[in-house]
């Protein structure tokens, strides 16, 4: 050790000092040091053991103890134990093995004692030192198992500089676990070098440091093939399993809670029902070719479009970002993951900063191989966009209204359903902003300091809109042109131009339903609350009209009317097909 | 083991036909198979069946015919039967009445022949569909209580039904069994024949049809081939503890709304949006789309409107069966499916010959 018994108990005696009731403590020294390895920097771990089971606390003190960091930690006999018996339970499946535990049981296993050696001596024989380097070593390996994996996905999906880095992650990983059950089971990578000369195999040491200096050159793909073949080599000359048998072992799953939904031309992801991904033409057409099960190599294959760029890249980012898992046929999800970094899991990128945020058509994105994660919670995304469709169909159904209101010189009712157009408009707006719960209708014109300042000119024309009156055949005319003109405007800025004029036809109608139901299908996947009641009809109704006759259930119960399912241009005045407050 | 039986089976190279027989034969029983050629019998996993020396006797025949069409010594076996069950059915979709009649009622009225002059005891497999255009819940003593059939096979099925009851009141020992749609095995997802409601999910997952009349309410109840076979096979051996009863074989609810999130979970599926039927038009569709909707999607558009459900006291105290989670139920179907090719590839360029439809049972 690089401190002498006589220094170490120097420092426990001057730390103890600054701790009082200390004294009915076992004393272990634990850590870099008590492995024999550590410098002047290295900081100073001891560990109070007190008999019994009681419960102490976790948090160290932390002191300062003739220039050097001293933690002093305390542990009862019975939670070291308990310690044990959760690290052998969970042994048999190591990847769900616990870093912090297993450290914490290394280091106590591995302590050099100072005071009370009995019980120390006494706890440790809980865990066999052959048995724990066999757990050890098998947690390493496992690591390293799913690094060479993931190395071997990551070549196979072009990123050969990547997968450079996961292959030496992997050797690290590799001889960990081969240390350990050499009985060199200290965790901490940084001390691997004086682990491997203190095993005494130059063989094994020298062929690790060749690896890993080895710099295969970026973008040069048959370099890193060769460097992770290399890699596989070494691990399985070490013993390691598992890592044979190249791509073709590699196959494309299904992630839970990951769904896709198509509105128009956009292809929506939604991961974990929480956050939604927007891909472009490309990223759209490379994720619809994924066939769950299918090997990696062939979803490669099929997904390939001549002349197009190679789709590694973006399934890459698929797997990335969680949307969809790799496997080892035989070895479960591949999941790699760095000690003493951050957990694996799903990457989250920056979210898409494209304005507005979405179209009757979809998320907007921002090219053909967008994977852009679209700046909303996926409930507030589905029910912005219902909100932009039905604030549509309301828009639709309000200038029909007041067509019909102008045409018999009901000026008052004129005034009132123009207003009612121009605020389902700037509902639409809002929506497309990702606004929601949205403000009150006679709160909108004034909460349009939420939105961007180039919808500055819609503000200016939506305040002139609602003083507007219509005391005259002329003056309504002028007032329906401008409405309309409004409606256009912001129609453009929302991505809605082209919206069916669903009250015109019975296609028009159905154009509208079924532009309503691709987002209703999301909405309700999210359990959103829909719009209003006749968007929940919809959806939940029986699709009855009040004057069909078909056929009723013979139980009976009564079915609610389907009102909204009414198609247009038939005798029937439009109360029933109104999805508003209008006629 | 109970006493070894000697049972006839019609129908016994069908999908439940072939795992009845396989369990009967199985149990020691000995199984006279009604077939129509003598080719041999294939399980639902694929595999041939080959039962033990002797257990299983092949019959050629044709329940169209009187006698079963059986000749004069097959004749003379088949009186020896103790037990008849009876899986024979044809159950395509969208074929001419005249063909249900002629199998599935005149089928049924010469295996009650053959049935009632040796009163032999009958397991009948109906289709819990018999219940007709309805929601709510179907008993399973219930029988014509005035409904409106779906479909001709379901209209066959309930004559079917009718007079096999008619028979029962006249002395028949009978059970009835009522599968709901009958998917593949619980476990795996396995299944021999791509029917049902297999070509509807290739239709729709391949967006060959992305617009259809329905209810996201509506409740399709699939029944794993197993759980069939097995309750039927049960049926059959503990025959007097069935007697007398009709069981719903019913498996896992699953409503369309169940259909659309599962589908949901596949990348390359297109999922199919259901709208009102009264705002649905088959006219409206693009010509192609229109060509799948009436070919495969609108035979079974029935069943996308009927919220009903099967109750199966009788079958569940007969024998206890837990269907487990309908849609990891589903995920299995489907990811089968993907396994073999069913589903995954690409749409056809141009439209494909008409495919074969499948009725629930």
């Amino acid at each position: 050790m690089i401190l002498t018994e006589d220094q170490l108990r120097d420092l426990l005696d001057k730390s103890l000092a600054e701790l009082p009731g200390t004294d009915r403590f076992a004393v272990v020294l634990e850590g870099s040091v008590a492995e024999g390895f550590g410098n002047p920097s290295s900081d100073i771990d001891f560990l109070l053991v007190g008999r019994g089971g009681e419960d102490l606390p976790t948090m160290p003190s932390l002191l300062f103890v003739d220039g050097r960091r001293v933690e002093v930690r305390t542990r009862s006999a019975g939670q070291l134990a308990d310690q044990f018996a959760r690290l052998e339970d969970r042994a048999r499946r190591p990847g769900t093995l616990d870093e912090d535990l297993l450290n914490r049981c290394q280091r106590f296993l591995h302590s050099h004692p100072l005071r009370g050696r009995a019980l120390a001596d006494e706890v440790k024989a809980l865990m066999p030192a052959e048995r724990f380097r066999r757990i050890a070593a098998d947690w390493w390996a496992h690591r390293a198992r799913q690094s060479l994996r993931h190395a071997e996905a990551l070549l196979c999906l072009g990123a050969g500089e990547e997968a450079v880095d996961w292959s030496r992650a992997a050797l690290v990983q590799t001889v960990k676990a081969w240390a350990a059950g050499r009985g060199e089971t200290y965790l901490e990578p940084k001390w691997l070098s004086l682990q491997l000369d203190r095993i005494g195999r130059a063989d094994v040491r020298d062929r690790y440091w060749e690896l890993q200096s080895a710099h295969p050159a970026p973008g040069d793909l048959d370099a890193a093939r060769d460097h992770l073949s290399d890699c596989v080599g070494f691990a399985t000359g070490l013993g390691l399993t598992g890592v044979r048998g190249g791509p073709g072992r590699i196959t494309v799953r299904r992630a839970p809670g990951v769904t896709t939904w198509q509105t128009g031309g956009t292809t929506h992801v939604v991961r974990r029902r929480r956050e939604v991904f927007a891909l472009g033409d490309r990223s759209g057409a490379v994720w619809r070719s994924l066939v769950p099960g299918r090997s990696l190599p062939r979803a490669i294959a099929v997904a390939e479009d001549p002349g197009a760029p190679a789709p590694g890249p973006l399934l890459a980012a698929f797997w990335r970002y969680g949307l969809v898992r790799l496997a080892w046929k035989g070895g479960g999800t591949i999941s790699a993951s760095l000690p003493l970094a951050a957990p694996p899991g799903p990457v989250t990128p920056p979210p898409s900063r494209a304005r507005p945020l979405l179209s009757i058509h979809g998320a907007a994105v921002g090219g053909p191989d967008a994977v852009e994660l679209v700046p909303l919670p996926a409930e507030r995304f589905a029910a912005a966009a219902m909100n932009l469709v039905w604030s549509n169909v309301v828009v639709e159904n309000a200038i029909e209204d007041l067509t019909g209101a102008l045409a018999r010189g009901q000026w008052r009712v004129a005034e009132l359903t123009a207003r009612r157009a121009v605020h389902a408009a700037l509902r639409g707006l809002f929506s497309a902003y990702g606004v929601h719960p949205l403000p009150a209708d006679c709160d909108l014109v004034h909460r349009m300091d939420l939105l961007p300042r180039a919808t500055g000119p819609i503000r200016t024309r939506a305040r002139q809109l609602l003083r507007r009156t219509a005391g005259s055949a002329a003056r309504g005319e002028s007032l329906h042109a401008d409405l309309c003109a409004f409606v256009a405007l912001v129609r453009d800025a929302t991505g809605s131009a082209g919206f069916p004029s669903c009250f015109d036809s019975a296609d028009a109608w159905r154009a509208t339903l079924e532009l309503g139901y691709d987002w209703l299908r999301i909405g309700t996947h999210l359990d959103v609350e829909l719009p209003i009641d006749e968007a929940r009809d919809l959806l939940a109704g029986r699709g009855a009209q009040p004057y069909d006759g078909g056929a009723r259930p013979y139980d009976g119960r009564p079915q609610p009317y389907d009102t909204a399912a009414q198609p247009p241009g038939d005798s029937q005045p439009h109360g029933a097909t109104q999805p508003h407050h209008g006629g | 083991m109970a006493d070894a039986l000697t049972v006839l089976v019609t129908g016994a190279g069908g999908f439940v036909g072939a795992e009845v027989t396989a369990r009967l034969t199985a149990a020691g029983h000995t199984v006279l198979a009604l077939l129509h050629h003598r080719t041999g019998i294939v399980r639902n996993d694929g595999r041939r069946l080959r039962p033990a020396p002797g257990a299983l006797t092949p019959l050629t025949g044709d329940i169209t015919r009187p006698g079963l069409g059986l000749g004069r010594d097959d004749r003379r076996l088949a009186r020896t039967a103790d037990r008849i069950v009876h899986c024979a059915a044809v159950t395509d979709f969208g074929l001419p009445d005249e063909r249900y009649d002629d199998v599935n009622v005149r089928g049924t009225r010469h295996v009650l022949g053959v049935a009632l002059a040796g009163r032999t005891p009958l397991v009948h497999l109906s289709t819990a569909y018999v219940c007709g255009e309805r929601d709510g819940t179907a008993y399973e003593d219930e029988l014509d209580v005035g409904q409106t059939p779906g479909n001709g096979y379901e209209r066959s099925k309930l004559t079917a039904e009718t007079m096999v009851r008619k028979a029962a009141a006249e002395g028949l020992p009978v059970t009835v069994v009522r599968p709901s749609i009958v998917t593949g095995a619980a476990r795996t997802g396995r299944v021999r024949d791509f029917k049902t409601v297999y070509p509807v999910l290739k239709v729709f997952t391949r967006g060959l049809v992305s617009t259809a009349p329905g209810h996201y309410d509506a409740v399709l109840d699939l029944v794993p081939v197993d759980r069939v076979a097995g309750l039927v096979t049960a049926a059959c051996v503990r025959f007097d503890a069935a007697e007398g009863r009709t069981l719903h074989a019913a498996g896992h609810e699953l409503t369309l709304r169940d259909f659309s999130d599962v589908l949901a979970e596949y990348p390359s599926f297109r999922v199919p949006r259901f709208v009102p039927p009264s705002a649905f038009s088959a006219a409206a569709l693009p010509g192609r789309e229109r060509s799948y909707y009436e070919r495969v999607i609108a035979h079974y558009d029935t069943y996308f409107r009927r919220r009903v459900h099967f109750d199966d006291t009788h079958a569940a105290a007969f024998s206890p069966w837990r269907p487990g989670r309908g849609r990891a139920y589903l995920r299995r179907l489907l990811d089968h499916c993907l396994a073999t090719g069913y589903l995954g590839t690409p749409p056809p360029k141009t439209p494909a010959a008409r495919p074969a439809h499948g009725s629930p049972q």
